[in-house]
């Protein structure tokens, strides 16, 4: 298990460079995918519910303190959208939830999920209309997360997932 | 107890890890501003700003080439304007002498490359590669060509992260160029507003918005942007003013951070007053 901890730091560190300097080739109007969390998904989709939570803790806590954000809000969202993911990393099912169009939906629902909650802890200004925050928050870089990981894990190797 | 502690861990470790590791979040978002944390962050930030570096002069080298071409062909715009430029500068330096005030246009600069951008929609800040080293202190605005892009907040020795337009923590003093009129310019999460601007204010679609000289921590006139709309409330005494900037923060590459600070006198004897009138 720390072995599989140790290699999901590895693999996230190269994915972070990705999503703070490249990532500005494929934002559209401030909307921008969220590698990590697709990352997160598939570890703990992987692993288990426990193994994604402390993970998601972990890629938000160094996510908050290489980009100088305010430390805690990825942390916090992070931590509950790996908890969230880990519901559906069952042994016996596993293979149902890697297929491309379930991956996609799971990273969906973590990514409106985590996206809320970031901006409601990093946003001090409460006179924005609520359904508004939600959905330019959290439901525009939810979907385009969701599509980014639908193309991502369309082409993964099913071998290796069915292997692992 | 231990068999009945070791079972209930086993049923519940899940939410118990889920608690402790969400209250340690909740902790920590509540202790951002404390001083350890700051240093912590400084550390962390700088380090990894050092990689990004690297990687964004490979990725922006392509967009430099094509940029060069452009660039030549605006300095030489540029260079017929500047003559033209240059004749009303003597004719104002020979006035100011005339009216003995003192000069405020030579302002020194510190280039600076954006490292890295967050593009969280609320709290927007930029990673540049200019720090201490070369002169950079909190609370330096920061500009480009087109005008105001906003506040160093963070410095490292090599590096410094400034909060950007697009975040809700950066307020500034503004006024409307035209008519003179005060507001307080913020970022709302999805379009940079004026606050505090009464129905009766002369306020007008395509009117300029500078950095107003009361601004305690820009204290310089800049141009930040127009007025793209205005939209009247029927309940509020407040008109709600939307603002398009000068500068477009999604493209932005290079900036200018002003090295200079709000004068330490000026604001001692703010200081001394407020005190005595407490």
């Amino acid at each position: 298990m720390k072995t599989k901890f140790l290699y999901s730091l590895l693999v996230f560190i190269p994915i972070l460079i990705v999503q703070i300097t490249l990532i500005t080739f494929i934002t559209w109007n401030s909307i921008a995918p969220n590698f990590i969390l697709i990352l997160l998904v598939f570890y703990t989709i992987k692993n288990n519910q426990l193994f994604g939570t402390v993970l998601g803790f972990t890629y938000g806590l160094l996510l908050d303190l290489f980009t100088g954000g305010l430390l805690g809000s990825a942390m916090l969202s992070f931590t509950v959208s790996g908890f969230l993911a880990g519901y559906f990393s069952n042994e016996n099912k596993r293979h149902i939830y890697f297929k491309p169009l379930n991956f996609s939906l799971i990273v969906l629902l973590c990514a409106i999920i985590s996206s809320i909650m970031f901006s409601f802890f990093s946003t001090i200004d409460f006179s924005r209309n609520i359904f508004t925050s939600i959905f330019e928050d959290g439901l525009l870089p939810g979907f385009y997360t969701a599509i980014v990981a639908l193309i991502l894990i369309y082409f993964y190797p099913r071998r290796k997932l069915i292997e692992s | 107890m231990l068999k009945h502690f070791s079972n209930f861990w086993n049923k519940f470790k899940e939410y118990i890890v889920l608690v402790i590791l969400v209250l340690i979040s909740l902790f920590t978002l509540s202790n951002n501003n404390s001083n350890s944390i700051k240093n912590v962050k400084t550390i962390a930030f700088s380090s990894f700003a050092f990689i990004s570096n690297i990687i964004s002069n490979i990725t922006t080298s392509t967009i430099v080439k094509n940029e060069n071409v452009q660039l030549r062909k605006m300095n030489a715009e540029l260079m017929l304007q500047i003559n033209l430029l240059r004749q009303y500068g003597i004719e104002n330096q020979e006035l100011k002498k005339l009216l003995s005030l003192k000069d405020t246009t030579s302002l020194p600069l510190i280039p600076a490359s954006i490292v890295s951008k967050s593009f969280n929609t609320t709290t927007n800040t930029f990673t540049l590669n200019s720090g201490s080293n070369e002169g950079v202190k909190p609370g330096m605005p920061v500009i480009n060509d087109f005008g105001f892009i906003g506040i160093v907040q963070n410095v490292s020795d090599n590096y410094s992260i400034i909060r950007t337009l697009k975040n809700v923590d950066l307020h500034v003093t503004v006024k409307d160029e035209r008519s003179r009129v005060n507001a307080i310019l913020k970022w709302d999460g999805n379009n940079l507003i004026l606050t505090n601007i009464p129905f009766t204010s002369d306020i007008k679609i395509g009117d300029r918005i500078v950095v107003s000289e009361l601004s305690t921590i820009v204290p310089i006139s800049l141009p930040i942007g127009y007025i793209k709309s205005v939209e009247y409330s029927t309940t509020d005494i407040f008109n709600k003013v939307i603002l398009e900037p000068f500068a477009d923060l999604t493209t932005i590459e290079n900036v200018f951070i002003i090295k200079m600070l709000q004068s330490t006198e000026i604001k001692n004897l703010e200081l001394n007053f407020y005190k005595k009138g407490s």
